[in-house]
Protein backbone atom coordinates (compact mmCIF):
# COMPACT_ATOMS: atom_id res chain seq x y z
CA UNK A 1 0.00 0.00 0.00
CA UNK A 2 3.08 2.42 0.74
CA UNK A 3 3.68 2.64 -3.08
CA UNK A 4 1.10 5.21 -4.16
CA UNK A 5 1.29 7.16 -1.43
CA UNK A 6 5.03 7.09 -2.37
CA UNK A 7 4.46 7.80 -5.81
CA UNK A 8 1.79 10.60 -4.96
CA UNK A 9 4.27 12.39 -2.66
CA UNK A 10 7.23 12.08 -5.03
CA UNK A 11 4.83 13.75 -7.73
CA UNK A 12 3.91 16.61 -5.52
CA UNK A 13 7.40 17.63 -4.37
CA UNK A 14 8.75 17.49 -7.63
CA UNK A 15 6.55 19.63 -9.38
CA UNK A 16 6.05 21.46 -6.56
CA UNK A 17 8.21 24.58 -7.73
CA UNK A 18 7.91 24.05 -11.08
CA UNK A 19 7.97 26.28 -13.48
CA UNK A 20 7.64 24.45 -17.04
CA UNK A 21 4.78 25.22 -19.02
CA UNK A 22 3.45 21.85 -19.34
CA UNK A 23 4.03 20.37 -16.19
CA UNK A 24 2.64 22.62 -13.85
CA UNK A 25 2.41 21.75 -9.76
CA UNK A 26 -0.11 18.98 -8.92
CA UNK A 27 -1.66 20.94 -6.10
CA UNK A 28 -2.56 23.51 -8.62
CA UNK A 29 -3.89 20.86 -10.83
CA UNK A 30 -5.77 19.65 -8.26
CA UNK A 31 -6.43 23.43 -6.95
CA UNK A 32 -8.36 23.87 -10.33
CA UNK A 33 -9.86 20.52 -10.47
CA UNK A 34 -11.86 21.48 -7.27
CA UNK A 35 -12.80 24.99 -8.26
CA UNK A 36 -13.96 24.13 -11.79
CA UNK A 37 -16.17 21.23 -10.59
CA UNK A 38 -17.70 23.35 -7.47
CA UNK A 39 -17.74 26.59 -9.24
CA UNK A 40 -17.44 26.29 -13.03
CA UNK A 41 -18.77 24.23 -15.55
CA UNK A 42 -17.06 20.49 -15.45
CA UNK A 43 -19.23 19.45 -13.34
CA UNK A 44 -22.22 19.71 -16.09
CA UNK A 45 -20.09 18.00 -18.32
CA UNK A 46 -18.93 15.33 -15.96
CA UNK A 47 -22.84 14.25 -15.95
CA UNK A 48 -23.04 14.32 -19.49
CA UNK A 49 -20.01 12.21 -20.01
CA UNK A 50 -21.71 9.95 -16.86
CA UNK A 51 -24.71 9.86 -18.34
CA UNK A 52 -24.05 8.90 -22.12
CA UNK A 53 -21.75 6.26 -20.72
CA UNK A 54 -24.85 5.06 -18.55
CA UNK A 55 -27.16 4.58 -21.18
CA UNK A 56 -24.68 3.26 -23.65
CA UNK A 57 -23.22 0.49 -21.74
CA UNK A 58 -26.94 -0.40 -20.43
CA UNK A 59 -27.99 -1.02 -24.14
CA UNK A 60 -25.45 -3.10 -24.83
CA UNK A 61 -26.00 -5.29 -22.00
CA UNK A 62 -29.25 -5.75 -22.73
CA UNK A 63 -28.58 -6.47 -26.22
CA UNK A 64 -25.38 -8.21 -25.70
CA UNK A 65 -26.55 -10.58 -22.66
CA UNK A 66 -30.03 -11.20 -24.38
CA UNK A 67 -28.32 -11.80 -28.00
CA UNK A 68 -25.46 -13.97 -26.20
CA UNK A 69 -28.16 -16.86 -24.47
CA UNK A 70 -29.69 -16.95 -27.83
CA UNK A 71 -26.56 -17.38 -29.65
CA UNK A 72 -25.09 -19.55 -27.00
CA UNK A 73 -28.15 -21.78 -26.39
CA UNK A 74 -28.35 -22.52 -30.51
CA UNK A 75 -25.54 -24.85 -32.10
CA UNK A 76 -26.36 -23.63 -35.47
CA UNK A 77 -26.44 -20.18 -34.95
CA UNK A 78 -23.57 -20.20 -32.61
CA UNK A 79 -21.02 -22.33 -35.45
CA UNK A 80 -22.99 -19.88 -38.39
CA UNK A 81 -21.96 -16.64 -36.21
CA UNK A 82 -18.71 -17.03 -35.16
CA UNK A 83 -16.56 -15.81 -38.03
CA UNK A 84 -18.40 -12.59 -38.24
CA UNK A 85 -18.34 -11.78 -34.67
CA UNK A 86 -14.99 -12.45 -34.44
CA UNK A 87 -14.59 -9.73 -37.49
CA UNK A 88 -17.05 -7.47 -35.78
CA UNK A 89 -15.20 -7.27 -32.69
CA UNK A 90 -11.77 -7.02 -34.39
CA UNK A 91 -12.98 -3.96 -36.06
CA UNK A 92 -12.19 -0.87 -34.06
CA UNK A 93 -14.96 1.36 -33.12
CA UNK A 94 -12.92 4.58 -33.30
CA UNK A 95 -13.09 4.57 -37.16
CA UNK A 96 -17.22 4.66 -36.59
CA UNK A 97 -16.66 7.81 -34.68
CA UNK A 98 -16.22 10.43 -37.53
CA UNK A 99 -18.59 8.44 -39.20
CA UNK A 100 -21.19 8.57 -36.97
CA UNK A 101 -20.60 12.05 -35.48
CA UNK A 102 -20.35 13.76 -38.53
CA UNK A 103 -24.08 12.43 -39.58
CA UNK A 104 -25.85 11.59 -37.23
CA UNK A 105 -24.56 15.13 -35.24
CA UNK A 106 -22.56 16.25 -32.08
CA UNK A 107 -25.82 15.44 -29.63
CA UNK A 108 -26.14 13.07 -26.83
CA UNK A 109 -27.88 10.71 -28.94
CA UNK A 110 -24.73 9.76 -31.95
CA UNK A 111 -22.34 9.52 -28.48
CA UNK A 112 -24.55 6.46 -27.01
CA UNK A 113 -25.16 4.63 -30.01
CA UNK A 114 -21.02 5.18 -30.24
CA UNK A 115 -20.90 3.58 -26.58
CA UNK A 116 -23.66 1.01 -27.38
CA UNK A 117 -21.47 -0.23 -30.70
CA UNK A 118 -17.96 -0.22 -28.84
CA UNK A 119 -19.33 -1.97 -26.00
CA UNK A 120 -21.59 -4.74 -26.95
CA UNK A 121 -19.12 -7.03 -28.43
CA UNK A 122 -17.24 -7.78 -25.64
CA UNK A 123 -20.41 -8.74 -23.67
CA UNK A 124 -22.22 -10.81 -26.28
CA UNK A 125 -19.02 -13.18 -26.83
CA UNK A 126 -18.46 -13.12 -23.05
CA UNK A 127 -22.09 -14.75 -22.79
CA UNK A 128 -21.70 -16.62 -25.72
CA UNK A 129 -18.49 -18.65 -23.78
CA UNK A 130 -20.06 -18.27 -20.39
CA UNK A 131 -23.24 -20.31 -21.76
CA UNK A 132 -20.84 -22.59 -23.76
CA UNK A 133 -18.90 -23.37 -20.19
CA UNK A 134 -22.23 -24.65 -18.20
CA UNK A 135 -21.38 -28.12 -17.63
CA UNK A 136 -23.40 -30.56 -20.50
CA UNK A 137 -24.53 -32.36 -17.27
CA UNK A 138 -26.36 -29.66 -15.89
CA UNK A 139 -27.71 -28.68 -19.48
CA UNK A 140 -29.33 -32.48 -19.89
CA UNK A 141 -30.68 -32.51 -16.44
CA UNK A 142 -33.02 -29.60 -17.18
CA UNK A 143 -33.85 -30.65 -20.42
CA UNK A 144 -34.57 -34.04 -19.01
CA UNK A 145 -36.89 -32.47 -16.01
CA UNK A 146 -38.45 -30.52 -19.25
CA UNK A 147 -38.08 -27.51 -17.07
CA UNK A 148 -39.89 -24.88 -18.89
CA UNK A 149 -37.31 -22.63 -20.76
CA UNK A 150 -37.83 -19.35 -19.20
CA UNK A 151 -37.76 -21.09 -15.66
CA UNK A 152 -34.48 -22.96 -17.02
CA UNK A 153 -33.34 -19.18 -18.80
CA UNK A 154 -33.73 -17.62 -15.76
CA UNK A 155 -32.50 -20.42 -12.98
CA UNK A 156 -30.29 -22.42 -14.63
CA UNK A 157 -28.71 -20.62 -17.73
CA UNK A 158 -28.59 -17.03 -16.79
CA UNK A 159 -26.78 -17.55 -13.11
CA UNK A 160 -24.19 -20.40 -14.71
CA UNK A 161 -22.98 -18.31 -17.60
CA UNK A 162 -23.04 -14.89 -14.91
CA UNK A 163 -19.31 -14.82 -13.95
CA UNK A 164 -18.39 -14.79 -17.58
CA UNK A 165 -21.02 -11.75 -18.56
CA UNK A 166 -20.00 -9.43 -15.50
CA UNK A 167 -15.93 -10.15 -17.00
CA UNK A 168 -17.37 -9.22 -20.17
CA UNK A 169 -18.93 -5.81 -18.71
CA UNK A 170 -16.00 -5.25 -17.34
CA UNK A 171 -14.03 -4.74 -20.46
CA UNK A 172 -16.87 -2.89 -22.16
CA UNK A 173 -16.77 -0.55 -19.44
CA UNK A 174 -13.10 0.37 -20.16
CA UNK A 175 -14.08 0.56 -23.78
CA UNK A 176 -17.09 2.87 -22.83
CA UNK A 177 -15.14 5.27 -21.33
CA UNK A 178 -12.61 5.47 -23.60
CA UNK A 179 -15.30 5.58 -26.46
CA UNK A 180 -17.22 9.07 -24.34
CA UNK A 181 -13.71 10.48 -24.60
CA UNK A 182 -12.85 9.98 -28.37
CA UNK A 183 -16.32 11.09 -29.13
CA UNK A 184 -16.71 14.34 -27.03
CA UNK A 185 -12.72 15.18 -28.02
CA UNK A 186 -14.33 14.56 -31.82
CA UNK A 187 -17.25 16.83 -31.44
CA UNK A 188 -19.13 17.77 -28.67
CA UNK A 189 -20.49 20.69 -27.28
CA UNK A 190 -20.11 19.58 -23.75
CA UNK A 191 -18.64 16.30 -21.79
CA UNK A 192 -15.04 15.64 -20.01
CA UNK A 193 -13.35 15.15 -23.61
CA UNK A 194 -14.62 18.21 -25.26
CA UNK A 195 -13.20 20.44 -21.52
CA UNK A 196 -9.93 18.82 -21.81
CA UNK A 197 -9.63 19.28 -25.51
CA UNK A 198 -11.04 23.14 -25.07
CA UNK A 199 -8.48 23.79 -22.02
CA UNK A 200 -5.67 21.63 -24.21
CA UNK A 201 -6.24 23.89 -27.08
CA UNK A 202 -5.82 27.34 -25.45
CA UNK A 203 -3.01 26.00 -23.49
CA UNK A 204 -4.52 26.24 -20.38
CA UNK A 205 -2.10 23.07 -19.28
CA UNK A 206 -3.86 22.78 -15.37
CA UNK A 207 -6.94 22.63 -16.38
CA UNK A 208 -6.16 19.70 -19.29
CA UNK A 209 -4.58 17.81 -16.37
CA UNK A 210 -7.70 18.60 -13.92
CA UNK A 211 -9.42 16.82 -16.57
CA UNK A 212 -7.32 14.12 -17.15
CA UNK A 213 -7.36 13.22 -13.83
CA UNK A 214 -10.90 13.82 -13.43
CA UNK A 215 -11.37 11.11 -15.93
CA UNK A 216 -9.09 8.75 -14.78
CA UNK A 217 -11.30 9.04 -11.19
CA UNK A 218 -14.02 8.39 -13.04
CA UNK A 219 -13.04 5.22 -14.93
CA UNK A 220 -11.43 3.86 -12.19
CA UNK A 221 -14.03 4.45 -10.02
CA UNK A 222 -16.96 3.07 -12.61
CA UNK A 223 -14.63 -0.06 -12.38
CA UNK A 224 -14.62 -0.36 -8.48
CA UNK A 225 -18.41 0.00 -8.55
CA UNK A 226 -19.07 -2.47 -10.81
CA UNK A 227 -16.42 -4.94 -9.12
CA UNK A 228 -18.86 -4.13 -5.85
CA UNK A 229 -21.52 -5.29 -7.95
CA UNK A 230 -20.03 -8.31 -8.60
CA UNK A 231 -19.33 -9.52 -5.37
CA UNK A 232 -23.05 -8.54 -4.62
CA UNK A 233 -24.43 -10.70 -6.98
CA UNK A 234 -21.39 -13.65 -7.36
CA UNK A 235 -21.23 -13.96 -3.68
CA UNK A 236 -22.24 -17.55 -4.03
CA UNK A 237 -19.53 -17.88 -6.45
CA UNK A 238 -16.62 -16.50 -4.78
CA UNK A 239 -17.64 -18.33 -1.51
CA UNK A 240 -17.31 -21.81 -3.71
CA UNK A 241 -13.53 -24.19 -2.80
CA UNK A 242 -11.81 -22.82 -6.19
CA UNK A 243 -11.88 -26.22 -7.21
CA UNK A 244 -15.44 -26.91 -7.88
CA UNK A 245 -15.44 -23.90 -10.20
CA UNK A 246 -14.75 -24.78 -13.77
CA UNK A 247 -11.02 -24.79 -14.58
CA UNK A 248 -11.43 -21.57 -17.48
CA UNK A 249 -13.19 -19.32 -15.18
CA UNK A 250 -11.33 -20.43 -11.76
CA UNK A 251 -9.14 -16.72 -12.21
CA UNK A 252 -11.47 -14.68 -13.23
CA UNK A 253 -9.24 -11.31 -12.78
CA UNK A 254 -6.36 -12.82 -14.73
CA UNK A 255 -7.60 -14.69 -17.37
CA UNK A 256 -11.30 -13.62 -17.91
CA UNK A 257 -11.01 -9.79 -17.99
CA UNK A 258 -7.37 -10.10 -19.57
CA UNK A 259 -8.12 -12.81 -22.01
CA UNK A 260 -11.60 -12.01 -22.89
CA UNK A 261 -10.52 -8.13 -23.75
CA UNK A 262 -9.82 -7.15 -26.89
CA UNK A 263 -8.49 -4.30 -26.02
CA UNK A 264 -8.66 -3.01 -22.48
CA UNK A 265 -7.98 0.30 -23.47
CA UNK A 266 -9.69 0.95 -26.55
CA UNK B 1 -16.68 -29.31 -41.19
CA UNK B 2 -18.35 -28.30 -44.65
CA UNK B 3 -21.39 -28.14 -43.34
CA UNK B 4 -19.76 -25.48 -40.74
CA UNK B 5 -18.69 -23.51 -43.68
CA UNK B 6 -21.89 -23.66 -45.35
CA UNK B 7 -23.18 -22.50 -42.55
CA UNK B 8 -21.00 -19.29 -41.69
CA UNK B 9 -21.07 -18.37 -45.74
CA UNK B 10 -25.14 -18.54 -44.81
CA UNK B 11 -24.89 -16.08 -42.36
CA UNK B 12 -22.49 -13.82 -44.21
CA UNK B 13 -24.65 -14.01 -46.89
CA UNK B 14 -27.17 -12.95 -44.45
CA UNK B 15 -25.73 -10.23 -43.06
CA UNK B 16 -24.68 -8.54 -46.57
CA UNK B 17 -28.49 -9.16 -47.47
CA UNK B 18 -29.70 -7.31 -44.49
CA UNK B 19 -27.19 -4.22 -45.03
CA UNK B 20 -28.18 -3.92 -48.59
CA UNK B 21 -31.94 -4.03 -47.57
CA UNK B 22 -31.35 -1.21 -44.90
CA UNK B 23 -29.32 1.06 -47.46
CA UNK B 24 -31.80 0.56 -50.13
CA UNK B 25 -34.88 0.99 -48.73
CA UNK B 26 -33.44 4.45 -47.22
CA UNK B 27 -34.00 3.96 -43.63
CA UNK B 28 -31.01 5.60 -43.37
CA UNK B 29 -29.00 8.10 -44.96
CA UNK B 30 -26.68 6.84 -47.94
CA UNK B 31 -24.08 9.24 -46.07
CA UNK B 32 -24.60 7.67 -42.79
CA UNK B 33 -24.65 3.74 -44.24
CA UNK B 34 -23.97 3.22 -47.80
CA UNK B 35 -24.62 -0.16 -49.52
CA UNK B 36 -22.34 -2.95 -49.83
CA UNK B 37 -21.78 -2.71 -53.33
CA UNK B 38 -20.77 1.09 -53.31
CA UNK B 39 -18.21 0.17 -50.40
CA UNK B 40 -16.97 -3.04 -52.59
CA UNK B 41 -16.37 -0.70 -55.16
CA UNK B 42 -14.84 1.82 -52.82
CA UNK B 43 -12.43 -0.79 -51.79
CA UNK B 44 -11.33 -1.76 -55.31
CA UNK B 45 -10.44 1.82 -56.01
CA UNK B 46 -8.62 2.37 -52.81
CA UNK B 47 -6.61 -1.07 -53.18
CA UNK B 48 -5.32 0.38 -56.37
CA UNK B 49 -3.91 3.80 -55.05
CA UNK B 50 -0.17 3.59 -52.86
CA UNK B 51 -1.58 6.28 -51.23
CA UNK B 52 -3.89 4.18 -49.36
CA UNK B 53 -1.25 1.87 -48.42
CA UNK B 54 1.15 3.98 -47.36
CA UNK B 55 -1.56 4.53 -44.51
CA UNK B 56 -1.88 1.28 -43.67
CA UNK B 57 2.10 1.55 -43.26
CA UNK B 58 1.83 4.03 -40.90
CA UNK B 59 -0.45 2.68 -39.01
CA UNK B 60 1.21 -0.59 -38.95
CA UNK B 61 4.67 1.27 -37.74
CA UNK B 62 2.96 2.93 -35.23
CA UNK B 63 1.26 0.28 -33.80
CA UNK B 64 4.55 -1.92 -34.17
CA UNK B 65 6.77 0.49 -32.63
CA UNK B 66 4.94 0.91 -29.68
CA UNK B 67 3.90 -2.76 -29.08
CA UNK B 68 7.62 -3.63 -29.22
CA UNK B 69 8.61 -1.15 -27.09
CA UNK B 70 5.42 -2.69 -24.47
CA UNK B 71 6.94 -5.91 -24.94
CA UNK B 72 10.44 -5.04 -24.30
CA UNK B 73 9.44 -3.23 -20.90
CA UNK B 74 6.47 -4.93 -19.84
CA UNK B 75 7.72 -9.07 -20.06
CA UNK B 76 10.62 -8.06 -17.24
CA UNK B 77 8.38 -5.93 -15.39
CA UNK B 78 6.03 -8.31 -15.03
CA UNK B 79 8.27 -11.40 -14.18
CA UNK B 80 9.82 -9.51 -11.56
CA UNK B 81 6.87 -8.28 -9.69
CA UNK B 82 5.25 -11.81 -10.06
CA UNK B 83 7.84 -13.56 -8.40
CA UNK B 84 8.28 -11.02 -5.73
CA UNK B 85 5.25 -10.66 -4.00
CA UNK B 86 6.38 -7.84 -2.10
CA UNK B 87 6.82 -6.29 -5.22
CA UNK B 88 3.12 -6.95 -6.62
CA UNK B 89 1.31 -6.05 -3.27
CA UNK B 90 2.83 -2.76 -3.12
CA UNK B 91 2.17 -2.14 -6.91
CA UNK B 92 -0.95 -3.15 -6.90
CA UNK B 93 -2.94 -0.44 -6.25
CA UNK B 94 -1.05 1.69 -8.55
CA UNK B 95 -1.18 -1.10 -11.63
CA UNK B 96 -5.09 -1.14 -11.00
CA UNK B 97 -5.68 2.61 -11.04
CA UNK B 98 -3.07 2.99 -14.34
CA UNK B 99 -4.79 0.25 -15.78
CA UNK B 100 -8.44 1.05 -15.76
CA UNK B 101 -7.07 5.23 -16.67
CA UNK B 102 -8.39 5.56 -20.40
CA UNK B 103 -5.05 6.07 -22.38
CA UNK B 104 -6.69 8.36 -25.11
CA UNK B 105 -7.89 10.71 -22.79
CA UNK B 106 -4.21 11.25 -22.57
CA UNK B 107 -4.55 12.88 -25.85
CA UNK B 108 -4.49 16.37 -25.42
CA UNK B 109 -2.06 15.88 -23.09
CA UNK B 110 0.36 14.32 -25.31
CA UNK B 111 -0.62 16.82 -27.86
CA UNK B 112 0.42 19.62 -25.89
CA UNK B 113 3.69 18.15 -24.57
CA UNK B 114 4.85 15.99 -27.63
CA UNK B 115 3.08 17.64 -30.46
CA UNK B 116 1.23 15.65 -33.34
CA UNK B 117 4.27 13.40 -34.34
CA UNK B 118 4.86 9.27 -35.33
CA UNK B 119 6.60 9.44 -31.88
CA UNK B 120 3.68 10.69 -29.78
CA UNK B 121 1.83 7.95 -31.57
CA UNK B 122 4.11 5.29 -30.95
CA UNK B 123 3.88 6.37 -27.11
CA UNK B 124 0.17 6.49 -26.66
CA UNK B 125 0.32 2.92 -28.41
CA UNK B 126 3.04 1.56 -25.55
CA UNK B 127 1.11 2.79 -22.56
CA UNK B 128 -2.15 1.27 -24.13
CA UNK B 129 -0.62 -2.01 -24.70
CA UNK B 130 2.31 -2.14 -21.65
CA UNK B 131 -0.61 -3.13 -18.99
CA UNK B 132 -2.03 -5.99 -20.66
CA UNK B 133 1.46 -7.61 -21.48
CA UNK B 134 2.70 -6.79 -17.88
CA UNK B 135 -0.17 -8.19 -16.09
CA UNK B 136 0.03 -11.42 -18.14
CA UNK B 137 3.34 -11.25 -17.20
CA UNK B 138 3.26 -11.48 -13.77
CA UNK B 139 0.38 -13.38 -13.39
CA UNK B 140 2.11 -16.13 -15.23
CA UNK B 141 5.30 -15.62 -12.99
CA UNK B 142 2.92 -15.99 -10.17
CA UNK B 143 1.52 -19.65 -11.97
CA UNK B 144 4.56 -21.38 -11.65
CA UNK B 145 3.43 -24.43 -8.87
CA UNK B 146 5.19 -23.71 -5.21
CA UNK B 147 6.77 -26.90 -5.92
CA UNK B 148 9.03 -26.16 -8.46
CA UNK B 149 9.82 -22.96 -6.73
CA UNK B 150 11.14 -24.85 -3.56
CA UNK B 151 13.28 -26.89 -5.29
CA UNK B 152 14.80 -24.18 -7.43
CA UNK B 153 15.39 -22.13 -4.57
CA UNK B 154 16.13 -25.37 -2.55
CA UNK B 155 19.21 -26.19 -5.42
CA UNK B 156 20.15 -22.62 -5.44
CA UNK B 157 19.62 -22.23 -8.65
CA UNK B 158 21.55 -18.41 -9.57
CA UNK B 159 19.02 -16.09 -9.77
CA UNK B 160 19.11 -15.52 -13.42
CA UNK B 161 19.10 -18.86 -14.79
CA UNK B 162 15.95 -19.15 -12.53
CA UNK B 163 14.36 -16.61 -14.92
CA UNK B 164 15.61 -17.87 -17.58
CA UNK B 165 14.98 -21.48 -17.30
CA UNK B 166 12.10 -21.91 -15.09
CA UNK B 167 9.89 -18.88 -14.86
CA UNK B 168 10.04 -17.46 -18.29
CA UNK B 169 8.97 -21.20 -19.97
CA UNK B 170 6.14 -21.25 -17.27
CA UNK B 171 5.31 -17.97 -17.60
CA UNK B 172 4.96 -18.46 -21.63
CA UNK B 173 2.06 -19.33 -22.05
CA UNK B 174 0.21 -16.46 -19.83
CA UNK B 175 2.81 -14.21 -21.46
CA UNK B 176 1.80 -15.22 -25.02
CA UNK B 177 -1.86 -14.25 -24.19
CA UNK B 178 -1.29 -11.30 -23.42
CA UNK B 179 0.48 -10.07 -26.58
CA UNK B 180 -2.45 -11.61 -28.43
CA UNK B 181 -4.01 -8.73 -26.49
CA UNK B 182 -1.88 -6.50 -27.19
CA UNK B 183 -0.92 -6.50 -30.74
CA UNK B 184 -4.80 -6.19 -30.85
CA UNK B 185 -5.11 -3.15 -28.80
CA UNK B 186 -2.01 -1.67 -30.48
CA UNK B 187 -3.72 -1.35 -34.21
CA UNK B 188 -6.55 0.14 -32.63
CA UNK B 189 -4.90 2.48 -30.15
CA UNK B 190 -3.10 3.83 -33.39
CA UNK B 191 -6.24 3.97 -35.27
CA UNK B 192 -7.51 5.87 -32.60
CA UNK B 193 -4.94 8.09 -32.24
CA UNK B 194 -5.43 9.20 -36.23
CA UNK B 195 -8.53 9.98 -35.99
CA UNK B 196 -8.60 12.28 -33.02
CA UNK B 197 -5.35 13.91 -34.92
CA UNK B 198 -3.69 14.72 -37.92
CA UNK B 199 -1.26 11.86 -38.35
CA UNK B 200 -1.25 10.07 -41.45
CA UNK B 201 -3.23 6.64 -41.52
CA UNK B 202 -5.94 4.82 -42.00
CA UNK B 203 -7.90 6.11 -38.94
CA UNK B 204 -6.93 9.73 -40.78
CA UNK B 205 -8.24 8.37 -43.87
CA UNK B 206 -11.87 6.95 -42.47
CA UNK B 207 -11.92 11.16 -41.19
CA UNK B 208 -10.94 13.04 -44.64
CA UNK B 209 -12.88 10.44 -46.37
CA UNK B 210 -16.06 11.20 -44.62
CA UNK B 211 -14.86 14.84 -44.66
CA UNK B 212 -15.24 15.17 -48.42
CA UNK B 213 -18.51 13.42 -48.61
CA UNK B 214 -17.18 9.64 -49.58
CA UNK B 215 -18.80 7.69 -46.71
CA UNK B 216 -18.07 4.57 -49.02
CA UNK B 217 -14.47 4.95 -48.42
CA UNK B 218 -14.94 5.90 -45.46
CA UNK B 219 -16.34 2.29 -44.74
CA UNK B 220 -13.98 0.67 -47.14
CA UNK B 221 -10.97 1.89 -44.58
CA UNK B 222 -13.16 0.83 -41.70
CA UNK B 223 -13.62 -2.98 -43.03
CA UNK B 224 -9.53 -2.58 -43.78
CA UNK B 225 -9.32 -1.65 -40.43
CA UNK B 226 -11.33 -4.59 -39.05
CA UNK B 227 -9.09 -6.99 -41.17
CA UNK B 228 -6.14 -6.28 -39.90
CA UNK B 229 -7.12 -6.75 -36.43
CA UNK B 230 -8.67 -9.95 -36.94
CA UNK B 231 -5.63 -10.60 -39.38
CA UNK B 232 -3.62 -9.96 -36.27
CA UNK B 233 -5.40 -12.22 -33.75
CA UNK B 234 -5.59 -14.72 -36.23
CA UNK B 235 -1.53 -14.89 -36.70
CA UNK B 236 -1.19 -14.40 -32.68
CA UNK B 237 -3.48 -17.23 -31.94
CA UNK B 238 -1.25 -19.37 -35.05
CA UNK B 239 1.75 -18.52 -33.42
CA UNK B 240 0.36 -19.06 -29.73
CA UNK B 241 -0.49 -22.91 -30.93
CA UNK B 242 2.94 -23.68 -32.61
CA UNK B 243 4.91 -22.01 -29.77
CA UNK B 244 3.62 -23.72 -26.86
CA UNK B 245 3.17 -26.97 -28.39
CA UNK B 246 4.32 -28.62 -25.22
CA UNK B 247 1.75 -27.05 -23.37
CA UNK B 248 -0.70 -29.77 -21.64
CA UNK B 249 -3.62 -29.09 -24.07
CA UNK B 250 -5.82 -29.31 -20.58
CA UNK B 251 -4.41 -25.88 -19.79
CA UNK B 252 -4.72 -25.01 -23.43
CA UNK B 253 -8.52 -23.43 -22.44
CA UNK B 254 -9.79 -22.05 -25.48
CA UNK B 255 -12.48 -23.15 -27.62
Amino acid sequence: MWLPVVVFAVLIVSTAGSTSFYFPPLTEVLDVLWTELAHGGLFGDLLFSLRNIVLGLALAIVVGVGAGLVIGEIRTLRLATGPLLDFARATPTVGFVPVIILTLGIGSGPKVFLIFLGSVWPILLNTVSGVRAISPAVHETARGYRIPWRLRLRRVILPGALPQILAGIRVALSIAVVLMVVSEIYGSPDGLGNFILQSGSSFHVAETWAGTILIGILGYGLSVLLLLCEHLLLGWYHQRAPRARPAKTATIESIDTIEKSNGVVV
Amino acid sequence: MARVRLLQLGALAAVLALWALIAAAGLVSSTALPGPRAVAVAFWQLAGSGAFWQAVGETLRGAVTGLVVAVAVGIPVGLVTGVYAAAEESSRLLMEILRSFPVIALLPVFLLVLGSTPGMKATVVFIACVFPVLLQAQYGAQSVPPSIRETVHGYRIPRLLRFRRVILPGAAPSIMTGLRLAATTSVLVAIGVEVLTTLPGIGHMIMESQQAGASARAYACILTAGAIGHTITLLAQFAEHRLLRWRPPALAGGE
